[in-house]
């Protein structure tokens, strides 16, 4: 999910051995040298029960961590450099072919994979900042003190609980032509009356607004956990100053909000580059006129329907970096807010 | 009280001053119901049209005199594998929330109690899986499952989520709360570690372990890409790949399709409610605190 966790701490931790006549700093360093020293024989032998029963209750997690992520991940990047038999075995070396193609260094002017991460990042722009403007509203309106405001929340929270392909289902419907809400819809906006998913222009707007409404529950639950960790002597100051309803919004809560939202701002963002479901149940394939052919969708077409397990590889390892490089960003953005505090 | 009124005290007295209280709590009610329509419209919308027989072109709001409940009996005999789709998903994410408590348990342990060499190491290895999106594994876990012949059963859907880098170091993270010096004395007295983790530190720790479970259930039972990948036949889907194939057979029928949604729902929705507060603070554990 996110940081849970700093090896900073653990370090803290590691070091401060608890319990003995030697002070932590010379522990550390008796165990960086490797030698026992004035540790008693006792010890030592307890230090090394430690090791065995450590790596004994870590080994099934270590294991299926080997398994399932670190194997495959290098086979993922070992794959990416070959071309493959149909049913996944390398069979011939193909260099940096796949990555050229893929990002349009190959010559061929085929650009059609670097519009889908283009669109992918259209995608995310639609989403990410209306569902933040929106749970930001709905956790403002979930601060207020009045009988009954648990019912509220919970009815905020709501979308976490519904999974992105039941909400596609009931999505599909909401945008069927025939539906009266549809219709009206329609008509107001000026839209082409047929179905909003087969028309190239509104597919991926109406795909982003489905995914708008099923990530409001968890940024709604971050925000206001923000919100409510602001102090409140915070506005009582602010109202001496004459602050009141939307300035003590403006000046007090938005300032100190601003590190919560752009670390949702990031992870929304990851969310939107992952995003496969909606796609798959919404459209089912590259959309009207490639208009909805976000990156995990084309990789999955390349994996999926036409079983080009390089090519698609190739896809999975750009993803990887692209999604790095937001990750990296996010633990930017978690640190320095530590420092704040 | 003093003898003398404060301006301050009746202000609060007056008549406006009530008044505009009571319009403020009102209009914040006004806000709250109108904010709660929209964000649960497409629950209704699909509990509206579930509702409305079998039409072609249904209403905003169902017949309110003859509403047909027997639709969500009809999805069962319609979809007759729909139970056994529940019954999937109840098998998958019960053994892998379970499996993730059980790893998640055991690791956190190690590294939050025991002194080791080469720790450090460990930490990275586990932290490893929470930078590497599944997406970039995916292909490779595919090929392998199918290669084991696990496609179409339960180990090829639960074994490749058993191990979570988010629980371990949530529970890590909880772990290290406890005082250290509980541990020290029961290991003074004879305890050994495997029987302080379970007779001690599991016992204490229960919210995180139920954040935990509430997590991993609800992410489980949600799955879609996974099972849709590994599942080949009608009676292996699991609810969620289960009602898309539904509705693509049964596109017309707009009640059956909501129907069928709305009780695959269910599970989830009721996890919501009981288990909200283990949920929030799992989710604000990680965003919040760092």
């Amino acid at each position: 999910m996110s940081a849970l966790d700093r090896p900073q701490n653990h370090a803290t931790h590691f070091s401060g051995a608890v319990g003995t006549s030697v002070d932590g700093a010379t522990e550390a360093a008796l165990d960086r040298l490797g030698r026992p020293a004035k540790v008693g024989s006792r010890r030592l032998h307890r230090r090394w029960q430690d090791f065995g029963w450590a790596l004994l209750y870590m080994s099934p997690a270590l294991a299926l961590f080997l398994t399932f992520t670190y194997v495959p991940f290098v086979r993922s990047i070992l794959l990416s450099f070959y071309v493959t038999t149909p049913t996944g075995a390398p069979s011939r070396f193909n260099g940096v072919k796949y990555y050229a193609r893929l990002l349009n260094l190959d010559g061929s002017g085929r650009g059609e994979y670097l519009q889908s991460i283009l669109t992918t990042i259209e995608f995310s722009l639609m989403v990410v900042p209306l569902s933040m403007i929106t749970a930001l509203a709905l956790a403002v309106l979930a601060t207020a003190k009045v009988k009954g405001i648990g019912v509220f929340r919970t009815i905020f929270t709501s979308s976490v609980a519904i999974s992105v392909a039941s909400a596609g289902v009931i999505w599909s419907l909401i945008y069927a032509p025939n539906v009266i809400v549809t219709k009206w819809l329609v008509h107001v906006l000026q839209l082409q009356p047929d179905n909003l998913l087969n028309n190239a222009s509104t597919a991926l707007a109406a795909v982003a607004f489905m995914t708008v409404w099923t990530s409001l529950g968890f940024n709604f639950i971050i925000l206001l956990a923000g919100l409510q960790a602001i102090p409140q002597e915070l506005y009582e100051s602010g109202r001496l100053d004459g602050t009141n309803g939307w300035t003590a919004f403006r000046y007090v809560s938005l300032p100190l909000l601003t590190p919560t939202l752009m670390f949702l701002c990031i992870i929304s963002t990851i969310q939107c580059f992952q995003a496969f479901t909606q796609f798959n149940v919404l459209i089912g394939n590259e959309g009207p006129d490639n208009a909805t052919n976000v990156m995990v969708y084309a990789l999955f077409t390349a994996f999926w329907k036409d079983n080009r397990y390089g090519f698609a590889s190739a896809l999975a390892v750009v993803l990887f970096v692209i999604l790095l490089v937001l990750t990296v960003l996010q633990y930017r953005v978690l640190d320095r807010r530590v420092h704040y505090q | 009280m003093s003898a003398q009124v404060s301006p301050a005290y009746r202000e609060l007295h007056s008549g406006t001053y009530q008044t505009m209280l009571l319009a403020k709590k009102v209009g914040t009610y006004l806000l709250l119901v109108l904010a709660s329509v929209l964000v649960l419209f497409p629950l209704l919308f699909a509990f509206s049209l579930a509702l409305q027989g079998e039409t072609i072109a249904p209403t905003l709001l169902p017949d309110v005199s003859k509403p047909d409940f027997s639709v969500f009996a009809q999805a069962f005999s319609k979809e007759k594998h729909l139970g056994r789709w529940i019954l999937n998903s109840f098998v998958v994410s019960v053994a892998v929330t379970l499996g993730q408590l059980l790893t998640s348990v055991l690791a956190a342990y190690a590294l939050s109690h025991l002194r080791f060499p080469a720790k450090p190491v460990f930490f990275f290895v586990f932290l490893g899986p929470l930078m590497i999106p599944w997406e970039s594994t995916i292909i490779p876990n595919y090929l392998a499952i199918t290669s084991w012949g696990w496609k179409d059963t339960y180990q090829g859907l639960i074994a490749p989520f058993l191990a979570s880098g988010f629980g371990i170091f949530l529970l890590r993270q909880y772990f290290l709360t406890i005082p250290h010096e509980l541990y020290e004395a029961a290991v003074i007295d004879g305890c050994g570690r495997t029987r302080y983790l379970w007779s001690i530190l599991v016992p204490l720790s229960r919210p995180a372990l139920g954040t935990l479970a509430v997590y991993a259930f609800l992410n489980t039972w949600n799955q879609y890409y996974w099972p849709l990948l590994v599942t080949d036949s009608t009676e292996w889907r699991t609810t969620q790949v289960g009602i898309a194939v539904f509705r693509s057979s049964e596109i017309a029928v707009y009640n059956l399709q909501m129907a069928a949604t709305l009780i695959v729902l269910l599970p989830t929705f009721i996890l919501l409610i009981l288990g909200q507060r283990q949920l929030v603070r799992g989710l604000t554990e990680g965003a919040l605190k760092g």
